[in-house]
């Protein structure tokens, strides 16, 4: 039964490294065009990606013509000849060509100066605050995307579906109490196993299974058919991903390029997960930044950009929203091992279609510090809150507990 | 001469047998079995459904002697646990009981507690505290709940979990005083922001030292405190008996044994109905379980395969009706996967369960599921009677298979659908009887208790 279509798309995984295949999903695998009202608006889609470690906002966004920068950053500030210019004063990464690219097309915002108040210096704690979107609560039990998805199931179950691939467990961000997650790390979790036997009775269970599920009935039997159905049929859609999709783009061969490629494949395969969490690890740059930094951030921008020429080639484009985000930036001087520590404010980006590219809000001080870190002049719960009621139409009070102004990313 | 006897239910809990119903049938000793346990085995269907409603609930309720082999199994299990402090191996420990041990109800009634008092070892980090819960619940589970939620209040995993440990007199913390009102014993709305400030005092200096309960009489607060309206020097053993004493207190009881063993919907009359036998019953479970396992309320046919089952209901279940030996590490993963891992519930509010068990990939996993356990030896050997009912027509095995996995509840066109597949199916007959059982495994209405 395990055809060659099978194999090619467990070896795809495979390349990726460890899938978690984490998460949030309910009911990720359903067939959106068959679940009714589910169309449109409602086929939304939002792609985070974590920079864990705390990424260096100042040299992913570089105030080159700031000589406070230059001051603070003698080994391994980036200068105005390096950048990649977006006006007289930022400029981006050397090695975020593709992001540039984005930029220069009008669809990359670049946030700038984003933060909390009392921020934390802990990643576990920062992470925490980040995901819970709840700075108060020392230990959060779920996560704001866990809300939105509760919020979303008590209205409608088919559309509060999510994925979250490449962590190691579900990240806090999709954590709710309520609505209950397995968190599956193999992507074969998702697939009908085929039992010992002879083959022909695998083959009849399942159709005899498929028709029974598929009768009427009322109340939980009802509930537990329709469930039924759209499983068996995602995971025969799962099964034939990699016969069904196809694309010209050349994705670079990293991990994260990896996981958003299974992305653009599970949309154009019309699985409607609408919220998906990727992980980029090894941002906690302390000592000879520069090399692994660089390598990073030629990771984040070649993968976002052959992801967005995939949308753009399968039609999904204007489907998509996409954010980073990392726990914190780092402290303004870099130490005495050409790294930098753990700091406070920073910036991210957002691929948007619907909303203002370009940059938004103000760069933070390199003067004007507390404890050696920028100030946040942006609270990134307004971020959250523009996703949430602009983006996936889902009250972002309700999610975070307050209004926050909202921003013109979408 | 006079018998003095606690006045029988009436109304909804009158007793099934006086409604004049279709009377005791393979069906009726299914639901009861399926509630009161992790499914039952083939002989305890057959014995049930042979001596009656009244014989299997007092058996139930009756401590039952144990087997040679299940002592020594659980106490290997245990030490193992004890050994390696992992609480995986406490999981397995506890899932051999659910699956094996011969008082069912006790470790149903564990369950029920465990959800009820949700505590987790991500936070407690000790299987000795967590194994120690456990025997709490179990020891006390079908009798006084008065006992219990003392017992629970100095339990050492409790006072981990919920910050008793952190109680001090100038720095109160709320959390074990916010959820014995909230999720013990009376349910929201039934107390003040202000009862559980004052009744946080009361709790403070109940620690932990050398991993037993310790009165910290220096970090104690002595000065009154007014709450549910009365004022005193109360300390936590007060505060847990004025908690017992709240009219909400059995209307919340009430309310979760209807949801766990009845329905999920309970209406406000069922509810009174059960609060007034649990006050009359002075809080006493074994009495009260009788009463509404041997109600018309209990087997009302509306609520009959009316409830999704819980990872565990389904799992276990399974594997008591079907196994004889098990691969309990594999078990123990799929059941976390599930997203039902024991000793490790989401939170202090335990498991929702219902509709909230099934998503996308669950129903893949209990599919998966019925595919490896009947149709090979991956997760469990087949018990040796259900193998043996291999042989006859295809009307005689499609009976057999519902009988022990649908407690004889599938409709006309179901059976047809089962015997039909067992007709087509290929392989000798032993073959055909596991496509047969793979198939009733996987069906949404096997989903259901």
């Amino acid at each position: 039964m395990h055809g060659s279509n099978r194999r090619d798309f467990l070896r795809l995984l495979g390349s990726a490294g460890i899938i978690s295949l984490g998460a949030v999903p309910p009911r990720f695998l359903v067939n959106a065009a068959e679940t009714p009202g589910v169309a449109g608006r409602d086929k939304r889609v939002l792609v985070l990606i974590q920079l864990a470690g705390g990424n260096d906002g100042l040299n992913t966004l570089v105030p080159f013509g700031d000589p406070a920068y230059e001051k603070a950053r003698p080994g391994i500030g980036i200068s105005k000849g390096q950048a990649l210019k977006l006006n007289d004063h930022v400029g981006l990464h050397p090695s975020l060509t593709g992001l540039k690219s984005l930029y220069d097309e009008g669809k990359l915002a670049v946030v700038q100066g984003v933060g909390y108040p009392n921020p934390d210096r802990s990643h576990f704690r920062s992470m925490d605050i980040w995901q819970s979107a709840q700075p108060q609560n020392e230990n959060p039990r779920d996560g704001w995307l866990g809300r939105a998805l509760e919020w979303q199931f008590d209205r409608q179950p088919a559309l509060a579906e999510a994925l979250s691939l490449g962590t190691d467990k579900l990240p806090l961000a999709f954590v709710s109490t309520r609505v209950n997650v397995p968190t599956l790390r193999r992507l074969e979790d998702f697939q009908l196993v085929d039992g010992q036997g002879p083959a022909a009775n695998q083959k009849l269970t399942r159709s005899t299974l498929k028709q029974l599920s598929g009768q009427s009935a009322t109340g939980e039997l009802d509930f537990l058919r329709r469930s039924t159905t759209t499983a068996l049929t995602s995971a025969e859609r799962l099964k034939s991903l990699s016969s069904t999709y196809r694309t010209t783009v050349n994705y670079p061969a990293t991990g994260l390029a990896n996981r958003l490629k299974l992305i653009a494949q599970m949309l154009t395969a019309d699985l409607p997960a609408r919220m998906f969490v990727v992980s980029l690890d090894g941002f906690d740059t302390h000592s000879q930044q520069q090399p692994g930094h660089a390598a990073l951030m030629a990771e984040l921008s070649g993968a976002i950009r052959a992801f967005e020429q995939d949308l753009v080639e399968h039609k999904l484009s204007d489907r998509v929203m996409l954010a980073t985000y990392s726990e914190f930036g780092r402290r303004v001087a870099e130490n005495g091992s050409l790294g930098t520590d753990h700091g406070a404010a920073s910036m991210l980006f957002a691929l948007t279609r619907t909303g203002k590219a370009g940059l938004h809000g103000t760069h933070p001080s390199l003067t004007d510090l507390t404890d050696g870190d920028l100030k946040f002049n942006l609270d990134f719960r307004c971020v959250y809150a523009t996703l949430l009621d602009n983006w996936l139409e889902i009250p972002s009070a309700k999610v975070l507990g307050a209004e926050f102004p909202k921003i013109g990313i979408c | 001469m006079f018998q003095v006897e606690k006045p029988q239910a009436d109304g909804l809990l009158a007793p099934f047998e006086s409604a004049g119903d279709a009377g005791w049938t393979v069906r009726h000793a299914a639901h009861l079995l399926g509630r009161a346990q992790f499914g039952y085995t083939p002989n305890e269907l057959n014995r049930a459904a042979k001596q009656g409603l009244d014989a299997t609930v007092a058996q139930l309720l009756t401590p039952q002697p144990e087997s040679a082999e299940f002592q020594q199994a659980d106490a290997a299990l245990r030490k193992t646990a004890f050994a390696t402090s992992e609480i995986n191996d406490l999981k397995i420990w506890w899932l051999y009981r659910m699956w094996s041990s011969a008082n069912p109800l006790a470790e149903k009634m564990a369950l029920f507690w465990h959800n009820h008092f949700a505590t987790s070892n991500a936070k407690v980090q000790s299987v000795p505290q967590m194994q120690a819960q456990n025997d709490l619940i179990r020891a006390q589970g079908l009798g006084d709940f008065k006992q219990l939620l003392h017992g629970m209040s100095r339990d050492t995993a409790m006072l981990v979990w919920l910050d008793g440990n952190a109680n001090r007199k100038r720095h109160p913390n709320e959390n074990f005083a916010r959820e014995i009102m909230e999720l013990f014993a009376l349910g929201v709305g039934n107390y003040t922001e202000k009862d559980i400030q004052e009744a946080a005092r009361a709790f403070s200096g109940w620690h932990v030292r050398e991993g037993a309960f310790w009165f910290n009489r220096l970090q104690h607060d002595e000065s009154p405190k007014t709450v549910f309206g009365k004022t005193d020097n109360f300390d936590g053993s007060a505060i847990v008996d004025l908690c017992l004493k709240q009219p909400a207190c059995p209307r919340f009881l009430a309310m979760k044994l209807l949801k766990t063993f009845v329905c999920p919907e309970p209406t406000a009359a069922m509810i009174d109905a059960v609060a007034g036998r649990i006050q009359l019953h002075d809080f006493n479970m074994s009495p009260v379980l009788k009463e509404l396992f041997s109600s018309r309320l209990f087997f009302d046919p509306a609520h009959q395969r009316s409830v999704i089952k819980s990872p565990l209901d389904l799992v276990v279940g399974s594997l008591r009706s079907l196994a004889a030996t098990v691969k309990w590490p594999a078990v123990s993963r799929l059941l976390a996967n599930l997203g039902q891992d024991v000793f490790e519930p989401p939170s202090v509010k335990g498991w929702e369960g219902g509709r909230l068990w099934i998503n996308s990939s669950s129903i893949l996993l209990r599919t998966n599921f019925a595919t490896e356990l009947a149709s090979s030896d991956q997760i469990a050997t087949l018990l040796p009677s259900v193998a043996d009912g291999a042989g006859g027509t295809s009307d005689a095995v499609a009976a057999r298979v519902e009988r022990l996995l649908l407690g004889d509840s599938s409709s006309a066109q179901l059976h047809a659908d089962i015997v039909a597949h067992h007709q087509r199916a290929d392989g000798n007959a032993l073959q055909k009887l596991r496509s047969t059982l793979q198939l009733v495994l996987s069906i949404p209405e096997f989903q259901l208790l």
